[in-house]
């Protein structure tokens, strides 16, 4: 496949500063498990840390990279939570390591996730906007009630699953690192070229040459992948598996972990997914009793001031003022800020000219790696 | 640029990893403990743990057991605790979720939880038990009723019904007294799925047809079409908890049908959930009864409604008194007299006094014996409103 | 028969939901994820009045008033210093607003549901179908809130601004109208329906809780979508649709755990025959 010849190793620092990031929080964490200092809490946190880092990033290449709201995340990884988990209990009795037992039935969760995914991204081919984001909400409720009604899944009892007993923090981020692995080379190849390019303008895409509906089916379905898979790992960390977990608010949760990091911004994404579940944690196991009411206020008001910070046109000035980037007087190329604030239009109704000339510059623009990369060669398509 | 912003922000995080660990109440900071130390080394009460859903769609169930064992754990400190040793509660929410039931236990595991009354909600209670399985932590669980919870491991009893027994009793009940019975159930729910596969499995056993009903938590607000199937039945069973049963009387009362109306016990509750409307006579399997003036029981009622500004207690205020006392006086038989004892040394200790032959505990909810299985004998009654 | 009659019942309180949905939509162009959680407050606003003065009138007047002064207050704070950025950061903001909201009302009136009295309802027999008069009453009203919310906005001056800004923000604003004006006027005609909303559904389901309207408001977007978003008669045509719906997949023993994928599967198919919901505009993208 082609794809797999436009893997290279990242050479990029843009997209190198996550596999450091990801690494050192491994190397430490697994340091300190080693000399005795990791506190069992902290492993638990550790675990969901990993997962909601797949989930966020995964979704990332969705909503940032093809600029489709989707609301049904969390559905993919309900079914690869449950079909993970119960190709893992069958294999138990055959096979006597959990981590091999473990490792397949990532693979069979993630699998039958992106079957998952290929048949929701059908109806992506011909809805936009919030027509989609409903759609993929739709899908996500249904595939919870099927489960919840499934005697052969355990039905409303959920689905016993067994436990991971290793160090699951440690298995859930070499996944990460695999899964930053494959979708940073997809967004960086000209497949992740054209990718962006439908999300900036479809039809100057379509005009361009750009196979539109191969490319939305294949990011839904290695998005998808990487959501099964993450339910796996949460299979493995939390027993029983209940459909009730997977509702949508869950998949907002993912979708808020991806807006915060910024859209189409993986780095973003990792530290959004690991503030978010740190600080969900943090409220959860410190408020006791009759506090535990006042997380979700806290955690609303957490959201709303950051956002509005973060996004109000009138606070544009005050941002600029303690940004650090400012502040550590650092030059940046223009066309990686471009890259990062992307502005995200869902729906180009009217499109001027200039702005379908502009497209390809915008396309081309923040992704272009070393000139003397041959994958650039071609351009994008 | 953005590398020293993410070494930064990776500093900051594990900096947080390790504040994460301190002021949990103890002085020592447990980071430094490794797996299998005793982290309530420097406990100066014994701590309960438990977690249950203190927010979103359950959060009622959750509030009823922490201000149930909140009662208790006044009443035992008011009496001097165990050996002049205090009491004290922790409860974390767990959303009713596998997930953060695992979290809050950890966390309570670490802030020296020394022995637990579980998980308020079943598929949180598995997780939980299994965690206090593998760390041999002694859990009473007041309200998870299905049938695997206690099976988590020799550790994990219960103070409630278990769900099968409740349909079985329920069966045997209606079919002896009705003719034409109807049942609503809520197929999202393990504690209704539970009763409702007994009751049918006991009905089809007994060659009794009946009608079914079922909603589910995303329609558990508008019975109209379950009450119009059933509005001619002469009773309907209700294994479900009383939020809905409210509703579906009045649903019932709207359709100005007359059936009578038998529940689990999770119906206990349900009078603060209905009006003059409804008229339907209302029965329910209870070891718990709310209007009770004797024993324990009324004493239990006055307290609580003392301290919570009047409300009523429901079942699972109950079950959280009970399952705090049965603690206490399981360590009472036990002789347990370290504040400092390990989870793992209590709860053998525990294990043995509970399931002894002649331990037995008189709380609100009735009188009450345990075996090893891990399930409670009481007697089940059958309370009728009017 | 009595199912279908439940149905519109059930249909009438997703139509006025969706219409929030939809009206907000059509002229804010964001999905106010909130709108579900008006409804909670305009319940609990009908609960704390009615324990109060004891007159269910007195409490849905209190009730429209406190969600309308909502809306504003939440339009002003939360979204309006959003305007102009990602639809996105809106629809997070809209999400935190909506966690807010419930958080509170657990922190005011506790967690436990608490069941509320509006009055005696008797049942209506005609022929040997017996309808309660909530139902009558529901579908009555709500006949009339759909029918002059039409008309408002056909025919009034403040209507046709609202038709303007939906069609296009920056020429409505170049021809004079005040758009930020315009889009408070809808927040608060939203929340005043949702007030409504909260009424009836307390008719049909009389107790409160704080989450009590994240779930019709997650049907209702659903109708508000089946019916094509931003389109009134869309959205009534979808409430109804739906809540007909899914009182037949309930009244049916084998189909009724089944019920949310069935009611959402049905979106799916409508959607993808007819990609803009039943009575939706279609938008000609122009290169």
């Amino acid at each position: 496949m082609n794809l797999i010849k436009n893997i290279k190793a990242n050479t990029k620092p843009k997209y190198f500063t996550n596999y450091i990031i990801v690494a050192v929080m491994l190397a430490v964490t697994l340091t300190m498990k080693m000399t005795g200092n990791l506190a069992r809490s902290n492993a638990t946190l550790l675990a969901q840390i990993s997962y909601s880092i797949i989930l966020a990033v995964s979704l990332n290449l969705v909503v940032g990279f093809l600029g489709e709201l989707s609301l049904g995340h969390a559905g993919f990884m309900c079914v690869g939570a449950y079909l993970g988990c119960f190709v893992a209990n069958m294999l138990h009795e055959f096979i006597s390591s959990p981590l091999l037992v473990l490792i397949i039935s990532m693979v069979v969760g993630g699998v039958v996730a992106a079957v998952f995914g290929f048949i929701i991204g059908l109806p992506a081919l011909r809805l936009k906007g919030d027509y989609l984001a409903i759609v993929t909400l739709a899908f996500g409720e249904i595939v919870r009630t099927i489960f919840k009604n499934l005697k052969a899944f355990g039905g409303a009892l959920g689905l016993d699953s067994t436990r991971y007993k290793g160090n699951l923090f440690v298995v859930g981020f070499v996944v990460v690192l695999v899964t930053l692995f494959i979708i940073q080379n997809i967004v960086r190849s000209k497949h992740g070229r054209a990718i962006t390019a439908i999300r900036d303008n479809e039809i100057a895409a379509r005009a361009m040459g750009i196979n539109v509906t191969y490319y939305k089916l294949f990011v839904f379905v290695v998005a998808a992948f990487f959501a099964g898979v993450a339910g796996v790992i949460y299979g493995h960390f939390a027993t029983p598996v209940l459909y009730s977990f997977f509702s949508y608010n869950y998949s907002i949760e993912i979708l808020v972990m991806v807006v915060l990091g910024g859209m189409g911004n993986i780095t973003g994404s990792i530290i959004a997914a690991t503030a978010i579940t740190f600080i969900n944690f943090q409220l959860q196991t410190r408020l006791s009793g009759d506090l535990a009411a006042l997380k979700f206020l806290v955690y609303a008001l957490i959201l709303i001031v950051v956002v509005i910070f973060n996004n109000a046109p009138a606070l544009s000035a005050v941002r600029e003022k303690f940004s650090i980037r400012r502040f550590l007087k650092s030059k940046r190329h223009p066309s990686e800020v471009h890259d990062d604030e992307a502005a995200w239009d869902r729906v180009p109704t009217k499109i001027r000219m200039d702005e379908v000339l502009s497209v390809d510059v915008i396309v081309d623009d923040p992704y272009t790696p070393d000139k003397k990369d041959p994958t650039t060669k071609g351009g994008s398509n | 640029m953005k590398k020293v912003l993410a070494l930064l922000l990776v500093a900051v995080l594990c900096l947080g990893c390790f504040a994460a660990c301190g002021g949990n109440g103890n002085n020592e900071d447990p980071a430094n403990k490794a797996d299998g130390e005793n982290y309530a080394a420097n406990n100066t009460e014994y701590v309960i743990g438990c977690t249950g859903p203190l927010t979103g769609d359950t959060a009622s169930y959750g509030i009823s057991v922490q201000n149930g064992a909140q009662i208790a754990i006044e009443e035992i400190n008011a009496n001097g605790g165990l050996n002049g040793i205090k009491f004290k509660f922790d409860m974390k929410d767990d959303k009713a979720t596998a997930a953060d039931a695992q979290t809050g236990y950890d966390a309570l595991y670490e802030a020296g939880m020394q022995v637990s009354i579980g998980s308020v909600t079943s598929g949180s209670a598995k997780a939980f038990g299994e965690k206090a399985a593998e760390d041999n932590v002694f859990f009473m669980t007041p309200s998870a009723s299905a049938a695997n919870v206690i099976e988590c491991g020799d550790n994990c009893f219960r103070v409630c019904f278990g769900d099968p027994d409740q349909g079985t009793i329920a069966a045997e009940e209606l079919t002896a007294k009705y003719k034409n019975i109807g049942c609503i159930y809520d197929s999202s729910d393990a504690y209704s799925a539970g009763i409702y596969d007994a009751f049918k499995a006991k009905m089809d056993e007994l060659k009794v047809e009946f009608n079914t009903q079922s909603f589910d938590a995303e329609n558990k607000k508008d019975f109209s079409t379950q009450a119009e199937a059933l509005k001619d039945c002469d009773v309907v069973f209700l294994p479900i908890y009383y939020t809905e049963a409210g509703l579906i009387a009045k649903a019932f009362a709207a359709k100005g049908s007359e059936a009578d109306i038998f529940g689990s016990d999770g119906l206990d509750g349900v009078a603060d959930q209905i009006d003059e409307t409804v008229t339907a006579n209302i029965k329910y399997i209870t070891p718990f009864d709310v209007n009770s003036e004797e024993g324990v029981t009324a004493k239990f009622v006055k307290a609580y409604k003392e301290k919570y500004d009047g409300a009523t207690p429901d079942q699972f205020a109950a079950d959280g008194y009970d399952a705090i006392m049965a603690i206490y006086e399981a360590m009472k038989a036990a002789g347990v007299n370290d504040v400092t004892i390990a989870p793992s040394e209590l709860c053998d200790k525990l294990v043995a006094a509970v399931t002894a032959e002649d331990f037995k505990l008189v709380g609100a909810t009735g009188e009450m014996t345990w075996d090893a299985t891990g399930a409670c004998t009481k007697v089940p009654q059958i309370v009728e409103l009017n | 028969m009595t199912t279908f009659i439940d149905g519109l019942s059930l249909g009438s309180i997703y139509a006025l939901i969706a219409l929030g949905y939809t009206m907000v939509y059509g002229i804010a162009k964001m999905l106010n994820f909130a709108h579900g959680d008006v409804i909670m407050v305009g319940a609990y606003a009908i609960f704390s009045t009615l324990a109060v003065t004891g007159h269910p009138l007195v409490g849905v007047l209190v009730a429209v008033v406190i969600c309308t002064v909502l809306g504003v207050v939440m339009e002003k704070l939360a979204y309006k210093p959003l305007r102009g950025a990602s639809p996105l950061a809106v629809l997070i903001t809209a999400i935190g607003v909506s966690y807010l909201l419930q958080s509170i009302a657990q922190l005011i009136y506790g967690s436990k549901s608490r069941a509320i009295t509006l009055g005696n309802f008797e049942s209506i027999k005609i022929g040997s179908v017996s309808i309660s008069s909530a139902t009558i009453i529901t579908l009555a009203v709500g006949a009339v809130i759909m029918v002059t919310l039409t008309l408002f906005v056909k025919y009034t001056k403040v209507g046709r601004a609202m038709i303007a800004v939906s069609e296009d923000r920056g020429a409505a604003a170049l021809m004079g109208i005040n758009v930020n004006f315009i889009i408070t006027i809808t927040f608060a005609i939203g929340c005043c329906l949702a007030a409504a909303a909260g009424l009836f559904y307390l008719l049909q389901i009389p107790s409160v809780t704080p989450t009590l309207g994240s779930m019709p408001g997650i049907k209702a977007f659903t109708a508000a979508v089946i019916g094509g978003i931003g389109s009134i008669p869309g959205a009534m045509l979808g409430g109804i649709l739906l809540g007909v719906i899914e009182k037949i997949c309930l009244s049916i023993p084998v189909l009724a755990p089944y019920t949310t994928a069935i009611e959402f599967s049905l979106l799916i198919v409508i959607l993808l025959v007819k990609p803009i919901g039943l009575l939706g505009k279609k938008r000609r993208e122009k290169v």
